[in-house]
């Protein structure tokens, strides 16, 4: 039972993921991002209650309270600041980038068998769709252009870190975890800054413009 | 005889579903929708008129409803619903399934071709392309099930599931998010098509039906709704078969009934969610959306095997 819900979550975050891709719209970009750290929230307490490892829940808490609610609330104002609604045009289009990432999870998964011990069963989907995903992040984070396309790209990476983390070994200390956490939101805020910034100065969120930046 | 019941209950209850669909959706707009049986007034109406077809269309465009309807039902008897077993089980499993429907697809295609008229070729060529994109990925989506099961027959892939309960896979959940897309897009509903909507830009199988007036447009309507209907039996079986009957004895019969309405009910809560939580896309940016089904169903398959 429990090796099955964190096989469903695991997979729904691969497919939130995938359908980040294969998304335009940054709203719904957002709110894919929100139920991707909504199943790995579920994956944190599944794990807390079938290990007994109290602290888990607090980082699943954590998890829950900051990137389903907090994190995609403050996106969502800093887009609505803004009025920037669309990602016009990556640099790949969007057939494409979903073929790439399809190869990618394949490698992903391909490498999640070689693991010399724990490579079967549960924690073998769960390292598969981690690498996965951290694959997929990686490549939307250099295929668009927008800055909050990539900022969510980040996130993506940072939610596969932790779904190994949480899944695969016996989970961080909880210092380390709250230590992480306070790192993520606190890179997002000053990240959300940084994207008002870039707009102001150049009408659009399209990062290659600053490579126009020269003295 | 109970087999075939359930092929009688998908046709006659599927006007229901699209009622359903259609008050929920009315209800979410404020609005009443129409009542219950609305469906089955319309069609008992188109029924009883007199088909007015054009002096130009020959015999493939009164042939064309027809051979809908028809394919429509024969994929139905190769579908289990409530029972763990469908009644021309031995006909064949999915490939002919697909096919079955493709061929009622391509009849419909050729009869709004027949005439000449402009909304007909292009709703045709439109629901063609968006065909030829969505039946390979429903296909890819179907395969990695029946991978599992190790049968392309869906009572086969149906009592295997049943046997060994629940064993999830991430595959199992990368081909339902694919073949949803699929579903909605093969049904017509709003990210890819509107079914409301008579606006020349944006019709596809409405364009496509355009001509048929009195018992043509009844079978061509009907038929549309099996599909559905059909559709979304295919997801159930596939993905979430329990609680069907094993055999055709009352109190499990009744039990699989009751189940299978719960499930359906479900699926049309989320088709009518997305329907109006949705825009419907440009028809350029169609592909895509099938792409990403594309996509989610080749990696189920190829999930399979790592």
């Amino acid at each position: 039972m429990t090796g099955d819900i964190l096989i469903l979550c695991a997979a729904g975050m691969l497919v939130t993921a995938y359908l980040m891709v294969g998304q335009k719209a940054l709203f719904t970009a957002i709110r894919l991002f929100g139920v991707q750290s909504l199943f790995l929230g579920i994956v944190a307490t599944t794990i807390a209650i079938a290990s007994g490892r109290h602290e888990l829940f607090v980082t699943a808490a954590l998890t829950i309270a900051l990137k389903t609610v907090l994190i995609p609330w403050f996106l969502m104002r800093v887009i609505d600041r803004i009025g920037i609604h669309r990602e016009i045009e990556p640099v790949l289009n969007v057939p494409a980038s979903l073929l790439i990432c399809v190869g990618l999870t394949v490698v992903g998964y391909r490498v999640s068998t070689g693991f010399p011990e724990g490579a079967s069963g549960v924690s073998h989907h769960l390292i598969g769709v981690a690498l996965s995903m951290l694959f997929i992040g990686l490549f939307v984070m250099v295929t668009r252009k927008k800055a909050i396309t990539q900022m969510l790209a980040l996130l993506t990476v940072e939610n596969a870190v932790f779904l190994v983390a949480v899944g695969v070994t016996s989970g961080m200390p909880l210092v380390v975890e709250l230590g992480i956490s306070f790192d993520v939101i606190l890179a997002v805020l000053i990240l959300g800054v940084l994207v008002q910034r870039i707009v102001d100065r150049f009408e659009s969120m399209d990062v290659s413009r600053l490579s126009k930046l020269k003295g | 005889m109970a087999l075939w019941m359930q092929t009688l209950a998908i046709v006659a209850l599927a006007p229901l579903l699209e009622v359903g669909v259609k008050r929920m959706k009315a209800r979410l707009q404020n609005r009443l929708g129409p009542p219950w049986l609305q469906g089955y007034y319309d069609l008992a109406k188109l029924l009883a008129k007199e088909p007015v077809r054009s002096s130009t269309a020959s015999w493939i465009y009164s042939a064309g409803p027809r051979v809908y309807f028809a394919a429509a039902i024969a994929a139905a008897t190769m579908v289990p619903v409530t029972i763990a077993r469908a009644p021309l089980e031995s006909a064949g499993g999915i490939l002919v399934i697909v096919g079955t429907l493709a061929l009622g697809r391509f009849a419909l295609a050729t009869a709004a071709l027949d005439t000449g008229s402009p909304f007909g070729g292009m709703g045709a060529s439109r629901d063609m392309a968006i065909a030829a994109l969505a039946e390979p990925a429903l296909l890819l989506g179907l395969f990695s099930s029946a991978l599992a099961a190790g049968s392309l027959n869906v009572g086969v892939l149906v009592r295997g599931v049943l046997q060994r309960g629940v064993s999830l896979h991430p595959s199992d959940l990368l081909a339902f998010a694919g073949l949803f897309i699929i579903v909605i897009a093969e049904t017509g509903r709003i990210p890819v098509d509107n079914p409301a909507t008579h606006l020349e830009l944006t019709m596809i199988h409405e364009a496509m039906v355009l001509e048929y007036a009195g018992p043509d447009l009844a079978l061509v309507e009907w038929a549309s709704a099996i599909k559905e209907l059909l559709y979304l039996t295919l997801l159930i079986d596939l993905f979430v078969p329990f609680g069907m009957a094993a055999s055709a004895a009352p109190l499990p019969l009744l039990t699989g009934i009751a189940v299978w309405l719960a499930k359906v009910a479900g699926l049309a809560v989320v088709i009518t969610v997305v329907e109006s939580a949705n825009a419907k896309l440009r028809l350029f940016r169609v592909p895509e959306l099938v792409s990403v089904s594309l996509g989610l169903a080749f990696l189920a398959l190829a999930i399979r095997f790592l």
